[in-house]
C-alpha cells in the first residue's frame, strides 16, 4: 500500500546500456521507486530499447550487467515497461526475445503515457 | 486536463530533438534552452518542425543571447527570462526533460 | 508549491547546472518552497570542495551552496554517483581510506530513497540534464 504521501512517476530511458552512466542510473531510480512502494513506470525510448537486447554480457569491459539488472524487475514488482514502437522498428528489435512484461506504444499512446502519471524523469 | 511542458537541451539533428517533436501535442509547451535554442533559428527546417507540432513555443533568453542569435528567432517562439520559466512549470505539472 | 528539482548536470560541461541553479532561484524568488535538490550522476561534481574555477568564470559549487545556505534548501548527493567520483564527505573518507574529504560542506551524501521521498512529497518535479 502506498503511503499517504505519494506521486506515480514515469521514469523515461533514452540512453544505450554501456555508453553512458545515465543508462544503470535511470533503472535504479525505477528500482528505488519499486522498492519504496511508489507507483512506478518505466519508457524505453530512442537508444534506451537498446537496453533490451538480450545476451548481454559486460564482465570484459567491468561493470554491472544491465540485461541482467532490468530480467530483475519483476523482483521488485516493477511491471509497468513501456517501449516506443518506433525505435524498436528503427534500431532492428521488433523481433528479439524482449521481456515479457513490456508493452510497445505507438506515439499517441506515449503521449498518454507521459500525461498519465505525476511526474516524470527524463533520463 | 494536465498538459507537459517540455525542455529541450539538445542541437536539432539529435535524437532527443526528433523524440521531442514526434511527442509535442498541441496542448503542450516547449522551453528550448542550451543547445536548444537553435532551433528556434526563423527559416530552418527545426523550426518548421516544431511550429507543426501546434505547441507553444518558448526560448531561454540567456541562452539564446550567448548564442548570439536573439535577433534571429522566428516569432512564434517567445523569449523567456527564469521568473516566467517558473510561471510556466506553475501552469504546466509535469516536464519532460529532453537532452 | 513545493518543487524538487533533480539536476544530472555537470557544473564543468553544458549550460544545465547553470539553469538549474537560476531556475531554483527564481522558484524561491516567486514565493514557492524547494523541498529538495537532488544531484546525481555528474550533477554530484556541483558539490565538489576541490573545484577550482577560472576568475572570469562563474564557480557554480560555490554558487550552489550559496543558495543552499540563503534558502535553507536541502542539498543532496546521490552515494554512488558521488563516490564513483571521489566525492567523498568525512565519514565516507575514513571508512575507504581515502586522504581527504572531498564534498564542500553544503552539500549532503544520502540514497536514491531521498530522491524519491522528494517525488512522493513534491508538487513539482524538474530534471536538468546536458
Amino acid at each position: 500500500m502506498p503511503s499517504p504521501e505519494s506521486k506515480s512517476l514515469l521514469v523515461v530511458v533514452r540512453h544505450a546500456p554501456y555508453g553512458s552512466s545515465l543508462a544503470r542510473t535511470s533503472l535504479e531510480v525505477a528500482l528505488t521507486a519499486a522498492t519504496y512502494e511508489q507507483e512506478v513506470g518505466v519508457l524505453f525510448m530512442g537508444e534506451g530499447v537498446l537496453q533490451l537486447l538480450p545476451e548481454q554480457d559486460s564482465t570484459q569491459i567491468g561493470v554491472k550487467n544491465i540485461g541482467k539488472l532490468i530480467a530483475s524487475f519483476p523482483l521488485y514488482d516493477l511491471d509497468s515497461l513501456f517501449v516506443d514502437e518506433d525505435a524498436l522498428l528503427r534500431h532492428g528489435l521488433d523481433d528479439k526475445n524482449l521481456p515479457q512484461d513490456l508493452r510497445p506504444l505507438g506515439t499517441t499512446a506515449i503521449q498518454q503515457l507521459l500525461r498519465k502519471y505525476d511526474h516524470i524523469l527524463g533520463f | 486536463m494536465t498538459v507537459i511542458l517540455h525542455t529541450l537541451n539538445a542541437a536539432p539533428g539529435s535524437t532527443a530533438f526528433s523524440d521531442c517533436t514526434r511527442l509535442l501535442s498541441s496542448d503542450d509547451a516547449l522551453l528550448l534552452m542550451g543547445d536548444g535554442v537553435y532551433a528556434a533559428l526563423a527559416g530552418t527546417a527545426a523550426h518548421k518542425d516544431l511550429s507543426n507540432t501546434g505547441a507553444s513555443l518558448y526560448l531561454l533568453e540567456a541562452d539564446a543571447a550567448a548564442a548570439g542569435i536573439l535577433s534571429q528567432t522566428a516569432d512564434n517562439v517567445c523569449p523567456v527570462d527564469f521568473d516566467a520559466f517558473v510561471r510556466l512549470t506553475e501552469q504546466f505539472a509535469k516536464q519532460q526533460a529532453w537532452y | 508549491m513545493i518543487y524538487s528539482l533533480l539536476v544530472l548536470s555537470s557544473p564543468c560541461s553544458g549550460q544545465g547546472s547553470a539553469t538549474a541553479l537560476r531556475f531554483a532561484r527564481a522558484v524561491v524568488d516567486r514565493g514557492h518552497q524547494i523541498r529538495r535538490v537532488f544531484f546525481m550522476d555528474e550533477g554530484t561534481l556541483s558539490g565538489g570542495s576541490s573545484i577550482v574555477t577560472p576568475q572570469d568564470e562563474i564557480n557554480q559549487v560555490q554558487q550552489w551552496a550559496k543558495f543552499g545556505a540563503q534558502s535553507k534548501t536541502e542539498l543532496i548527493l546521490c552515494v554512488s554517483s558521488a563516490l564513483r567520483r571521489g566525492l567523498l564527505d568525512a565519514s565516507e573518507a575514513d571508512r575507504y581510506e581515502k586522504t581527504a574529504a572531498t564534498i564542500h560542506p553544503a552539500f549532503e551524501i544520502s540514497g536514491m530513497g531521498q530522491l524519491i521521498d522528494a517525488s512522493a512529497s513534491s508538487d513539482r518535479l524538474l530534471t536538468f540534464g546536458g
